[in-house]
């Protein structure tokens, strides 16, 4: 596994040296920067008689604002893990040195994992700007940021599955955008419909996931169903990218 | 890293197929230690492929490979710890300086001493002057070498080089040829060329393929007609199985 290890750290000084990282990062900050903006603005005007809605509960996932963002950026950060390699040819280089196809993949999940964590650490701002003008629930915000790791921990699986899969870096991005959003489209399906499949659509539902978060409950449920994603992505990531020497 | 196996490389019956399309048929041959071994062959002969699939890139349909001793096919990642391979076309990681790129390289391939290996590989292959520039920045022929450097990192006993001279001008391909014939009988050396003349005053042996098929193996001082008519002859005319 020191493969790995080499191959995350690899993958982490390519990005942070490449401008994408700063338009992506610009970009979010100020897309995140409106939106917690809007929102504060709305609760202070509104008085809202729900105690367990707050700017931070609404900005941690309570509005498809935190989502539609997210469908965009994770394609743009997840498209270059594999498929970067694949279009520049570094992919022959990279499988012909002593390293299996699980310690590229892991490596790159690892890389992956940490610029989704870098995206979010800013946004802590958010939080202590509140507590300057009133309280934080801390925990509440502890367990929203432990709800967002979680999700990425399977949105990016996602992404770099596509990314292994696909010939070129716009083809895995498009697949990791609408792959992304299909489950967020499933997951509107709980205030849609009726019986087993309203059940289903609510296991599946992302927003259901960051509402429960945001409010400071963390449902197992949803740690099975992120965990299980994440595992069984990164794993047909290793098979895909085994399979290519057969294909 | 020294050499266990007699033979080095010895590739038996080995085919790969792209769907319908058989690009490599029932070659085999056999590489001794210390030997510098051309493979020539026209473009489209499965040269690239037969490298890809001694190197671990690419798995063949059938037949065996053993490197160093070791099955290639069963046990691809301690084969590939014994080899050093150029592909065609030298993918870099263009973002990065020269050292960077082989420290990394190098913590890959768990190269025990990197700053010695490093030192070492880049006055092997003449780059040294280069070190701290970015890899997008330089020209081609600096590329190659950073390209040589990065496959000699881990001092393998086999260097496994595809088309290492393409796109190379005249003093860079002579430069190129001084050093890989520095490594007769220290290292095995396995490289393809459609360059009859740069096969000729490199290399100890010839293997030439066509459509996938070995069509000869020979010594380019053995026989008194020339590379290029023997090439001409077996890669233009009549069927491959009664050319060798």
């Amino acid at each position: 596994m020191k493969g790995a290890w080499v191959v995350l750290k690899r993958e982490l000084g390519a990005f942070f040296v490449s401008p994408l990282a700063y338009v992506v990062l610009t970009s979010w900050l100020i897309w995140n920067g409106v939106v917690f903006w809007v929102l504060t603005e709305f609760y202070s005007r509104n008085a809202v008689s729900s105690g367990a809605s707050t700017p931070l509960s609404g900005f941690f996932g309570g509005s498809a604002l935190f989502f539609i963002p997210l469908l965009v950026f994770v394609p743009v950060l997840t498209m270059r893990l594999v498929a970067g390699e694949k279009q520049s040819g570094t992919i022959e280089t990279l499988l012909t040195a002593p390293v299996s196809e699980a310690s590229v993949i892991f490596g790159k999940y690892g890389a992956s994992l940490v610029m989704w964590c870098v995206l979010w650490i800013p946004t802590i701002i958010y939080a202590w700007i509140i507590s300057q003008h009133g309280s934080v629930d801390w925990g509440a915000t502890a367990a929203s940021y432990f709800g967002i790791f979680c999700l990425g921990a399977y949105f990016m699986a996602i992404g770099l599955l596509m990314s292994v899969v696909a010939p070129t870096q716009i083809i895995a991005a498009v697949l990791s955008f609408v792959a992304l959003g299909v489950l967020f489209t499933v997951g509107i399906g709980e205030f849609v419909l009726d019986g087993t499949a309203r059940e289903v659509c609510a296991y599946l539902s992302m927003w259901g996931h960051m509402q429960s978060f945001s409010k400071g409950v963390v449902d197992t449920r949803y740690l099975v169903f992120d965990f299980s994603v994440a595992v069984l992505a990164v794993g047909l990531s290793v098979g895909a990218l085994k399979a290519r020497k057969i294909g | 890293m020294r050499l266990t196996g007699t033979k080095v490389i010895e590739v038996e019956a080995l085919s790969r197929r792209y769907g319908s399309r058989l690009a490599v048929n029932e070659i085999s041959f056999r590489v001794e230690p210390g030997e510098i071994v051309g493979f020539l062959g026209p473009n489209g002969a499965g040269k690239t492929t037969t490298l890809r699939m001694l190197t671990g890139y690419l798995a063949p349909t059938s037949g065996t490979i053993r490197i160093d001793g070791i099955d290639a096919v069963k046990n691809s990642i301690r084969a590939r710890e014994r080899l050093g391979y150029m592909p065609e076309g030298v993918p870099l990681y263009r973002e990065m300086r020269v050292y960077e790129y082989l420290r990394h390289r190098g913590a890959l391939k768990a190269v025990p001493n990197i700053a010695e290996a490093m030192d070492r590989s880049l006055d092997l292959a003449g780059v040294a002057d280069a070190r701290t520039r970015i890899v997008g920045q330089l020209s081609k022929g600096y590329r190659q070498r950073v390209g040589l450097a990065e496959a000699l990192i881990a001092d393998p006993p086999i260097l496994i080089l595809d088309e290492p001279t393409s796109g190379l001008d005249p003093n860079q391909v002579r430069h190129f040829r001084e050093v890989v014939r520095s490594f007769s009988g220290k290292k095995t050396v396995l490289l393809s060329s459609h360059i009859l003349s740069e096969v000729e005053a490199v290399c100890d042996r010839v293997i030439i393929i066509r459509e996938g098929q070995k069509v000869a193996d020979l010594a380019p001082g053995d026989t008194e007609t020339s590379l290029e008519d023997i090439f001409a002859e077996l890669t233009t005319a009549g069927s491959p199985e009664g050319a060798s």
